[in-house]
């Protein structure tokens, strides 16, 4: 009697549970009643901060965050405009150079004429023409040795300056090369530690993966509550080994990567150590040389083109010896002078193409920045897909056990319909758990 | 006794699935949704985007060319108008009819399977019915689509325009305050960021800046956010609708309520 009202009791039980489960299609979520119709919606943006990844994506976003927020420092970056002062400065620097070896060359007309004239005068001499000989040493004898003196004395100050304004130019210019091969020496290295980063986090991923249904079966069997407590142990054990086994894996990786970005931080510091002094080195021989050839060019300089002035009694073919000499100073006077100008157009364009140069560095150091920033925004986003794949996966997952017919995100508002994204956030924590 | 016991387990299972289908009857099954991106591959759109950026870089060297004879910001901002306009013409009158023919194509699908709604395919992460085949078809064929006769059945997912929602003077106040504070917020961080010597220092600074647009966020927008939600909420229970979404995700049907919660929200 008493075995078969337990029978009847085990029926009814089971003929409850039948109809139930026929109503509800699921134990917990009533998923066809009026309220839900089978309809379910999740907040991705809330499921997805409790992905054992998302701390990664954190960390991206505050890195892309504080490269906004760097570039937006107005003294942090320089800008074209502050490039294109600087060059405008170095224009005016040059320009006054030419101007002080202009008036070098004005003030040295005169000394290259009273050679020119000599030079006539010793002619005139030797073919005879005393008279016309001394009128042209009249000439020359209204160059003062006192203004020739002053002449020689504001050249030397005029090339000092010179000197150091180029000297100054360029300690800039290696002080900036410097600083710029620095930087990208820094970006390289953030670059390679962000690669590492990057291969850890797949590791990461992969491994929390592949040992995803072996983790969930483990935790399938421990939520069992008839289990006895060796069993519960042995399970127990299973996991917390699969779970020691990823992190062991996770960590050699991070050994292997700490230990060769050490070594590649080394390497980098030795090649921009050498890179800096040869081109810091460039720099240095091009000032030499620079300085060398204005000394050589103030030197050298100048003379007075104007033509001397000879007596009409002189023969004409003393007179044609007369326009030699002149011809030979002035086609020499014109090659120094073109030199001279030549060579300042020359230093102007080395100096220019080191502005160039920096502005360039600069460009580069903005456009590195670019470039890390598209690269963290990258990795961010594919991070995410990643995470987002997973989580749509264990929807599915949910929505077809639970019997749902359509499962949404980016719902504005519900007032029906299944809110799943506390089951799915446990779920996912669960997954990596 | 043992027979009682299986008919009492067979009334109770014949319960369940008597019971069941008109309970899954109710169930939203009128959801479709479209592959966008797939669509837009098309060789109709893909031609037609083609020539539209054609007549773009047309018009661009134009409009660089008038705006040298502009003498002032007032010609230059005609000048502005005057080219914007015109390529918005040009784009009304390649890309318009190929358009319409879409929008007939996913009407008519929608008609032949009974959808109620037709929802972007990003929103919908399970279920509902994939008609970006159906739709591809109809457009690639070169016959005419007819109409379909009958307007879709009233949807139980409503949506709303939320460009709409955010024109009203005091959300668009408050966006304005909320936009200004983050420009200034940004400036001052800004210069902090500048000297900053340490990554810690760096963080400290980030950090600082995110609390303060969240705070004012708080302050600004979250009591619009709130009002609007509950307005959203009043309206889709009023309406028996059981979801929300935002307009830009919808491309046929659904009920749109975007008056209903513009008025409740005002009041």
């Amino acid at each position: 009697m008493s075995k078969m009202r337990s029978a009847n009791r085990a029926a009814l039980a089971l003929a409850l549970v039948l109809a139930a489960s026929g109503l509800a299609g699921c134990g917990q979520v009533d998923v066809h009643s009026p309220q839900v119709r089978g309809t379910g919606y999740f907040r991705m943006e809330d499921v997805i901060k409790h992905h054992p990844l998302y701390a990664q994506v954190a960390q991206l976003t505050d890195a892309i965050d504080t490269i906004g927020l760097v570039a937006s420092a107005p003294q942090a970056p320089k800008t074209a405009a502050e490039i294109a002062e600087a060059t405008a400065e170095l224009n005016r620097s040059l320009r006054d150079a030419q101007n002080r070896t202009n008036a070098i060359i004005a003030q040295d007309q005169q000394e290259y004429a009273a050679k020119e004239r000599a030079a006539m005068a010793a002619a005139l001499r030797a073919a005879g023409q005393t008279q016309a000989a001394n009128a042209l040493a009249g000439q020359v004898g209204s160059t003062s040795t006192q203004q020739a003196a002053q002449i020689a004395a504001q050249a030397n100050q005029n090339f000092m300056q010179y000197q150091q304004s180029v000297i100054a130019q360029n300690n800039q210019a290696s002080a900036s090369i410097s600083q710029q091969l620095q930087i990208e020496a820094d970006r390289q290295l953030r670059a390679r530690a962000e690669q590492y980063q990057q291969s850890e986090t797949d590791l990461s991923f992969q491994l929390s993966q592949q040992n995803a249904s072996e983790r969930l079966a483990l935790k399938t069997k421990l939520s069992n509550l008839a289990l006895d407590d060796a069993g519960r142990a042995q399970l127990e054990s299973q996991l917390n080994a699969l779970q020691q086994k990823q992190n062991d894996a996770e960590l050699a990786l991070h050994n292997r990567n700490e230990a060769a970005l050490a070594q590649y931080r080394a390497q980098l510091r030795a090649q921009t150590g050498a890179a800096i002094a040869a081109r810091v080195g460039d720099v240095q021989a091009q000032t030499r040389s620079q300085l060398e050839s204005r000394r050589n060019e103030v030197g050298a300089q100048l003379r007075d083109l104007g033509p001397s002035q000879v007596e009409p009694s002189v023969s004409p073919a003393v007179r044609q010896q007369m326009q030699q000499i002149h011809q030979r100073f002035a086609a020499a006077f014109q090659t120094d002078a073109q030199k001279a100008v030549s060579d300042y157009q020359a230093v102007k364009a080395d100096l220019d193409r080191q502005y160039a140069a920096l502005h360039g560095a600069d460009v580069g150091a903005t456009g590195a920045a670019a470039q890390q920033l598209a690269s963290l925004e990258r990795r961010r986003d594919v991070l995410t897909k990643q995470m987002q794949t997973q989580i749509v996966a264990e929807a599915n997952r949910i929505a077809k056990q639970q019997g749902f017919q359509v499962v949404f995100i980016n719902v504005n508002t519900a007032v029906g319909g299944y809110d799943m994204t506390d089951e799915l956030t446990k779920d996912i924590e669960g997954l990596h758990q | 006794m043992k027979i009682r016991i299986i008919q009492t387990v067979l009334v109770a299972a014949t319960l369940s699935f008597v019971l069941a289908p008109a309970a899954i009857a109710a169930d939203l099954t009128d959801v479709g949704f479209i592959d966008q991106a797939a669509v837009g591959t098309l060789p109709v759109f893909v031609a037609a985007n083609r020539q539209l950026a054609g007549i773009k870089s047309q018009l661009d060297q134009q409009y660089n060319a008038a705006l040298r004879g502009a003498h002032n910001d007032a010609d230059r901002q005609r000048i502005a108008l005057q080219f914007q306009q015109e390529f918005s013409d040009k784009q009304r009158e390649i890309v318009g009819p190929i358009f319409s023919r879409a929008q007939l194509a996913i009407a008519s699908v929608a008609a032949q399977k009974s959808l109620s709604i037709v929802v972007d395919k990003r929103i919908v992460v399970y279920g509902g019915q994939d008609v970006t085949s159906d739709v591809v078809a109809a457009l690639r064929g070169t016959q005419a689509i007819s109409p379909p006769t009958a307007t879709p059945p009233p949807a139980s997912i409503g949506f709303v325009d939320q460009s709409v929602l955010d024109s009203l003077p005091k959300v668009q106040q408050a966006n304005d305050e909320m936009s200004k504070f983050q420009q200034d917020q940004r400036r001052i961080d800004a210069a902090k960021m500048a000297a900053a010597k340490t990554d810690a220092d760096r963080q400290a600074v980030l950090a600082d800046y995110n609390k303060a647009l969240a705070d004012q966020r708080d302050v600004l927008l979250k009591p619009l956010v709130d009002q609007t939600q509950k307005a959203t909420a009043q309206v889709a229970k009023a309406k028996n609708l059981i979801l929300v979404i935002d307009r830009g995700d919808v491309i046929y049907g659904g009920t749109d309520i975007t008056k209903d919660v513009q008025d409740a929200f005002g009041k």
